[in-house]
């Protein structure tokens, strides 16, 4: 019980994960109208947050996030060998960090589009914000898969709930597809587990001890599939993306913020840190399908974006081709690449969450995300028109910004190892341009064409306050990148240099071997908690 | 007999005792009424802690029963769902004016009867305490007797309630002719050494065609119970019209009796017959698994009203629990009991939650009338949604421990296949499960709560069981390492 209320109050991951949690109990004794309060409380929640986070991040640095670090591992289900494990590494940090700063930014940009059922509103997001935390520090293979669960439900309630028209289509389908993939990962995971006891005699789902299972290339293929198609819907990679644009059109600004920005990440992060080092010689066997799939979204996602009239739709198909690029990335096994592909992923949260804030700032002025209904809005909302050209151009990939570094690591690592895939993506980033562009020109230049346009009150201090952060750091990643690409490259080196090690050792051959601790390159120090 | 085996008895005495005592206090006492869910539910407490601490493990009337942990904890899970029931009960009976000592004493002897089934190692003792069991499920069933489709619920259930009582002794009268004995373990010496006589045939049958047909008809009846496809039709129009309280036990506690009695029956033709017949029985039970999931969410699918949607979801949650007896071996019964308790505590919170919301029982109880009713009734509502994402089989609830531990049951049996349906079929209950979450918090209000009486017990019903769902799906451990002690260790 001591150890559990130490891992509740110290300068935990603990704390850091179940904090929105806890606080969304005070939540009961608010009045139900009393907007204003929830509104305050909850921001004031999300504040604690992302101090706590930023805390917690700088007292660790020193450590250089190169192993998966943190709490120490507990006994959660001891019979079945279940273990309560958080752990931080430089890959889950900076999504980790994107994450709570993400939180106040969509809670404050909320503040006027939502008009409902607030203490639920902010109940929902607070308990997404755990479940993705979770996710992204879970050290047990079958705690990440419960925090994965986890996060369905609020998101299933924010589309629900507070989305637009055609919301109870898209959260379901959204809710669906999620958990079909994820179900069959569910017995990937049990058979990992249960492959594990038979060959070390003991129940383990822990992740350092799963990554020693040296598993059949028949056996790491079957597991890799479940793995992929479940992280592959959560993406989206190009076959299974279609519920993304239904989902992202009808969640509130807020919910399509945290989806493009943070819950999308999950799905690579998983390949990243799941399925391509649990399974090498699948992941490598499925390198040409994957790297063709994310060169079908980079073009596929682009082309369609072109061609939408929805705002929002345009940024969501948008989404499709940047998670290609760094789909790309992450299947080029290079160290650049892999970089690029990490800091892309906080690109693409940091300029497309604010693509999506400035979409749903005209909507909250227009209640309509038409092309048709706009245009020279430069002229009434000058400083509205600032941000989107900023987070537009950050998009598009212009130097001195965010994305002109991912994408250009993500090519360089990709042109080493793959060859001529990085060329045709390279085409991805001139669509990218075309029709970014067509953003801008539709709504910002050119005459103004309907009259209710004349009349736009230009931005409030409020809305201002949810862009600056995002563009200040899409401005520091653009000309600084490498203070966001060192705390990570030593564990990404780890993992790469693992994956190669384990290419390099013969295949095993019968059902489960266990491969010597001392030779994995990552696993994690345990710091001296009881087990 | 002795004192000994009398003291075995004192879970069901004091069942019995307090159906008794509510039955002369409701004669004598009437205007004591509103007292008797509190004296009910003391009887369950009193039973509970003599099921845990007053009876010894091991045999007692010469071997005809038997204590052990399983039986133990499968008994709280019973008296668990009685309890659950009557707490829903006391704000129902009184909306509907039915508020009788009847009621109470006759849900109490149920559960007396579930208890004895439980620890029945005879085939006899079973039948008689399904016997016990049943009379008092069918006046139950009808207990709202003014309203039609309560008493066509009831019939229906009867008729097919009591062929299935002839099925089962039939069986019996079958098996003891080929075998020579209704005990367990006779039983499955004969098999054994019946199947010694012909070890290395596969697929010619051990012990004649005799004994598997009564085995056959046993599982039929057990397999009736459980509302297992394709004995399953009974459930959704009995639940429909039932007593929504009363389903919150009919729909629950017999069933887990009725799991219990299966393994011991396909424990003594398994595991006596080694492998060979084993094989057989594991076939026939894979098949009723997976008819069960597919056909049980299937159909819950379509299902407009709520009562039947979980009447289908519960035959598809059998499935599930079947999936732990195709390969039986001791390790089965730590999932099939978490199994259970998650299953009674979702499902009877469930429909505790119903009991309240809705008014006029003769009625369809559709879903969408629940629109918008979780803004109206924020706990229940609450309450209800936990429910629903447990039965989804989403964590952090007990619905997705008990899904997960069956599943790696099955992983580790090698039956990874099953499993593979298995999690497909629940992909499909989300869907359904969603609907009710859905139409809660996602539709306008359609229409004036009416004749509602939402008390305090009800509340306490819905809470327990939410409460209870969540907080053992989010830390399982102490409930685990207490079910599955000594012979349960995984």
């Amino acid at each position: 019980m001591d150890a559990l209320l130490a891992l509740a109050l110290g300068d935990t991951l603990t704390r850091l994960v179940f904090f929105p949690a806890a606080a969304c109990l005070p939540l009961l004794f608010f009045r139900r109208e009393a907007f204003r309060a929830v509104k305050v409380y909850a921001l004031a929640v999300s504040l604690v947050e992302l101090a706590l986070g930023a805390g917690y991040v700088w007292t660790h640095a020193g450590g250089g996030f190169a192993r998966l670090a943190g709490d120490g591992a507990y006994r959660w289900i001891p019979s079945y060998g279940a273990r309560y494990e958080l752990a931080m590494d430089g890959i889950s940090m900076p999504l980790v960090v994107l994450t709570v700063l993400l939180l106040p930014i969509v809670l404050l940009a909320s503040f006027r589009g939502i008009d409902r059922h607030w203490r639920s509103f902010a109940a929902s997001f607070l308990l997404l914000t755990t479940g993705v935390l979770g996710t992204l520090l879970a050290a047990d293979v079958l705690l990440f898969y419960v925090f994965w669960e986890v996060m369905l439900v609020p998101m299933y309630l924010l589309i629900g709930i507070w989305g637009g028209e055609r919301r109870i289509y898209a959260a379901v389908k959204f809710f669906l597809f999620t958990m079909a993939g994820s179900l069959l990962m569910l017995v990937a995971i049990l058979w990992m587990g249960w492959t594990y006891h038979g060959a070390a005699g003991a129940w383990s789902f822990a992740y350092r001890d799963l990554l020693r299972l040296d598993l059949p290339p028949h056996a790491q293929l079957w597991l890799f599939a479940a793995f992929a198609l479940a992280f592959a819907i959560k993406v989206p990679i190009f076959p299974f993306h279609t519920w993304l644009p239904d989902a992202h059109v009808e969640a509130p600004t807020g919910g399509s913020v945290i989806l493009a920005g943070i819950l999308l990440k999950l799905g690579t992060y998983g390949f990243l840190r799941f399925a391509l080092p649990l399974f090498p010689r699948a992941a490598a066997a499925a390198r040409p399908l994957l790297v063709s799939l994310a060169l079908v979204g980079i073009l596929y996602g682009a082309l369609v974006a072109w061609v939408q009239v929805d705002m929002k739709k345009l940024v969501a198909y948008s989404s499709i081709a940047h998670l290609g690029f760094v789909m790309l990335g992450l299947f080029a096994f290079d160290l650049v690449a892999w970089q690029g592909a990490l800091l892309q992923m906080v690109n693409h949260g940091l300029s497309t969450g604010a693509l999506f804030l400035c979409v749903g700032m005209l909507y909250d002025r227009r209640h309509t995300k038409l092309f048709a209904e706009f245009g020279g809005l430069a002229k009434v909302m000058p400083l509205f028109a600032f941000f989107l050209v900023f987070a537009t151009l950050a998009s598009v990939g212009l130097p001195a910004l965010n994305g002109f570094a991912g994408e250009f690591l993500i090519l360089a690592g990709s042109y080493r190892t793959l060859g001529w895939p990085a060329a045709v993506a390279t085409f991805g980033i001139v669509l990218a341009a075309i029709y970014l562009l067509k953003l801008l020109q539709l709504t910002l230049w050119g005459p103004i064409t309907k009259d209710a346009n004349r009349t736009l009150k230009d931005l409030s201090a409020r809305e201002i306050w949810t862009l600056v952060p995002l563009c200040v750091l899409m401005l520091w990643i653009g000309v600084v990148p490498e203070t966001f690409l060192k705390p990570s490259r030593a564990a990404l080196d780890g993992v790469l240099t693992a994956y190669q090690q384990r290419m390099a050792a013969p295949v095993a051959s019968a059902p489960a071997l266990l491969r010597p601790a001392a030779t994995e390159a990552a696993a994690r120090v345990p710091e001296g908690s009881p087990r | 007999m002795n004192a000994g085996d009398v003291g075995s008895l004192a879970p069901e005495l004091a069942l019995t005792a307090g159906g008794v005592l509510i039955l002369l206090a409701d004669a004598f006492l009437p205007a004591a009424r509103r007292a008797f869910t509190g004296l009910a539910l003391l009887a369950c407490g009193a039973a509970a802690w003599a099921a845990v601490a007053r009876t010894p493990a091991g045999a007692s009337f010469g071997g005809l029963l038997e204590a052990t942990p399983v039986t133990r904890a499968l008994s709280l899970v019973v008296l668990l769902a009685a309890a659950i029931s009557l707490l829903a009960s006391q704000g129902y009976l009184r909306r509907e004016r039915i508020l009788t000592g009847e009621y109470h004493a006759l849900l109490l002897w149920c559960a007396a009867g579930l208890l004895l089934m439980l620890r029945a190692t005879e085939l006899l003792t079973v039948f008689l305490s399904l016997e016990l069991l049943s009379l008092c499920l069918y006046p139950l069933a009808a207990f709202h007797r003014r309203v039609n489709l309560a008493t066509e619920a009831a019939i229906k259930y009867f008729l097919m309630g009591a062929f299935v009582s002839a099925f089962v002794l039939y069986g019996i009268a079958l098996v003891y002719g080929a075998t020579g004995s209704t005990r367990f373990e006779a039983i499955a010496r004969a098999f054994h050494s019946g199947g010694a006589a012909v070890a290395g045939v596969p697929g010619t049958p051990g012990i004649s065609v005799l004994a598997s047909l009564g085995v056959l008809l046993l599982v039929a009846g057990f397999g009736f119970k459980m509302s297992v496809v394709p004995f399953h039709a009974w459930a959704p129009d009995t639940y429909q019209g039932a007593p929504s309280p009363f389903v919150a036990f009919l729909s629950v506690a017999p069933k887990a009796a009725s799991a219990m009695v299966l393994f011991r029956v396909l424990e003594a033709v398994t595991m006596g017959a080694g492998g060979i017949a084993g094989g057989r029985w594991s076939r026939v039970v894979a098949l009723l698994a997976v008819a069960s999931m597919v056909t049980g969410n299937l159909l819950a699918l379509a299902q407009r009203d709520i009562k039947r949607m979980l009447a289908y979801s519960g035959i598809a949650h059998m499935g599930y629990l079947l999936l732990a007896l195709v390969v039986l071996d001791r390790r089965s019964l730590g999932p099939v009991v978490v199994y259970l308790l998650a299953y009674v505590l979702m499902n009877s919170g469930a429909f505790a939650v119903v009991a309240m919301l809705y008014a006029r029982p003769g009625e369809q109880h559709l879903i969408s009338d629940l629109a918008g009713w979780g803004y109206r009734f924020p706990l229940l509502g609450a309450c209800l949604t936990v429910s629903m994402l447990s039965l989804a089989g989403i964590p952090p609830t007990l619905g997705f421990f008990g899904k997960y531990l069956v599943f790696l049951n099955a992983v580790s049996d090698g039956l990874t296949g099953l499993a593979v349906v298995g999690v497909l079929a629940s992909l499909v209950g989300v869907f359904y499960y969603l609907r009710v979450v859905y139409v809660l918090y996602m539709r306008p209000e359609t229409r004036q709560p009416e004749g509602l009486l939402i008390d305090g017990w009800g509340r306490a019903a819905a809470v327990l069981a939410a409460l209870g769902t969540l907080a053992l799906g989010i830390w399982p451990a102490r409930l685990l390492d207490w079910l599955l002690q000594g012979p349960l260790r995984p």
